[in-house]
């Protein structure tokens, strides 16, 4: 029986559909978009017809759903993780840039307790492998530093783990299969199921 | 009321089923749901539907449009491609070639059922 949808329905509806949505990252944005939209207006409608809790429950769990739109999008086949790569680079810069940063604040802290009227220049060589050195000008106690950044290491390390994590290699697969795709789009042998 | 049939069963010919029901009138993905529990399927669902739309859009054999709508959002109608039509045509065939002859081993009468026990 048709019934109106209320605010607490419309929540629930835009609950599951941003669920969804960020399980969706790895589409292209415009096709995340419309499957966003698509999703709301059948639930909307489901929701009039049939009342909120049927309609939700119909449609599954958005893990589920997630990831068949990912399936329908790019295949069965094993993919990249794109979010998870993006998601592991913005956490391990910022931690890194955090915990770099400390050790130089930690190295000119441990010279002026040393000698609260320091003066002249003092260097560290930095975390081992990982950070380039660290120099430290001083006038009375008050120091400026410079240097302290990553080494070609520390990004090789921390690329080859970004692969790993997103499973990139997996990438140049999937996008020959793509244009493969692309390519037979014209001229399709029928392979339903 | 309509017997349960097996998802796994099912889910091999709901492509099909999309594409011949998107061939007599295009709709959109609630709609089409409607239409196979009103021919006899309540048993496919919304979740299992609208990837399936998604698919057949990618491999083109669906193509859609957006229909505003005065009850909300607009809602996109789906109807097939020329590509559609052909895969419907071949896996209307071939969905009959297997059923004939699935049809003819399971119509053969069972000579023994052993009993419990036994």
């Amino acid at each position: 029986m048709p019934s109106t949808i209320n605010w607490i329905d419309r929540l629930r509806i835009e609950r599951v559909v941003w669920e969804l949505d960020q399980r969706l990252y790895d589409l292209p944005r415009r096709s995340r978009i419309a499957r966003r939209r698509e999703v709301r207006s059948n639930l909307l409608t489901a929701s009039a017809d049939v009342g909120t809790a049927h309609a939700l429950s119909n449609l599954g769990s958005s893990r589920q759903l997630a990831a068949d739109y990912l399936d329908a999008e790019f295949g069965d086949a094993p993919r990249p993780a794109w979010m998870a790569a993006a998601v592991f680079v913005l956490a391990a810069v910022t931690i890194s840039t955090w915990l770099f940063n400390e050790a130089v604040l930690a190295f000119g802290d441990g010279v002026a307790a040393r000698d609260p009227h320091a003066t002249g220049i003092y260097t560290w060589h930095g975390i081992r492998y990982l950070q380039d050195t660290v120099t430290y000008t001083f006038t009375n106690g008050h120091g400026q530093s410079v240097g302290g950044a990553l080494t070609p290491i520390a990004w090789a390390i921390g690329i080859i783990v970004t692969i790993l994590v997103g499973r990139i290699w997996r990438a140049p697969a999937q996008w020959r299969r793509r244009r493969a795709q692309r390519n037979d789009a014209g001229s399709m042998t029928p392979q339903l199921g | 009321m309509p017997a349960a049939h097996d998802p796994q069963l099912l889910k091999g010919l709901v492509s099909l089923l999309l594409l011949q029901l998107l061939a007599e009138r295009e709709s959109y993905g609630y709609e089409v749901v409607q239409r196979l529990h009103d021919i006899g399927l309540p048993d496919v669902l919304e979740g299992t539907v609208y990837p399936a739309l998604s698919r057949l859009e990618r491999e083109g054999r669906l193509t859609s449009r957006l229909v505003s709508s005065t009850a909300g959002p607009a809602r996109k109608y789906y109807r097939p491609t020329p590509a559609g039509f052909e895969a419907l045509t071949d896996g209307t065939a071939s969905w009959k070639t297997l059923a004939a002859t699935v049809s003819a081993v399971l119509n053969r009468p069972v000579p023994h059922q052993p009993s419990k026990g036994s």
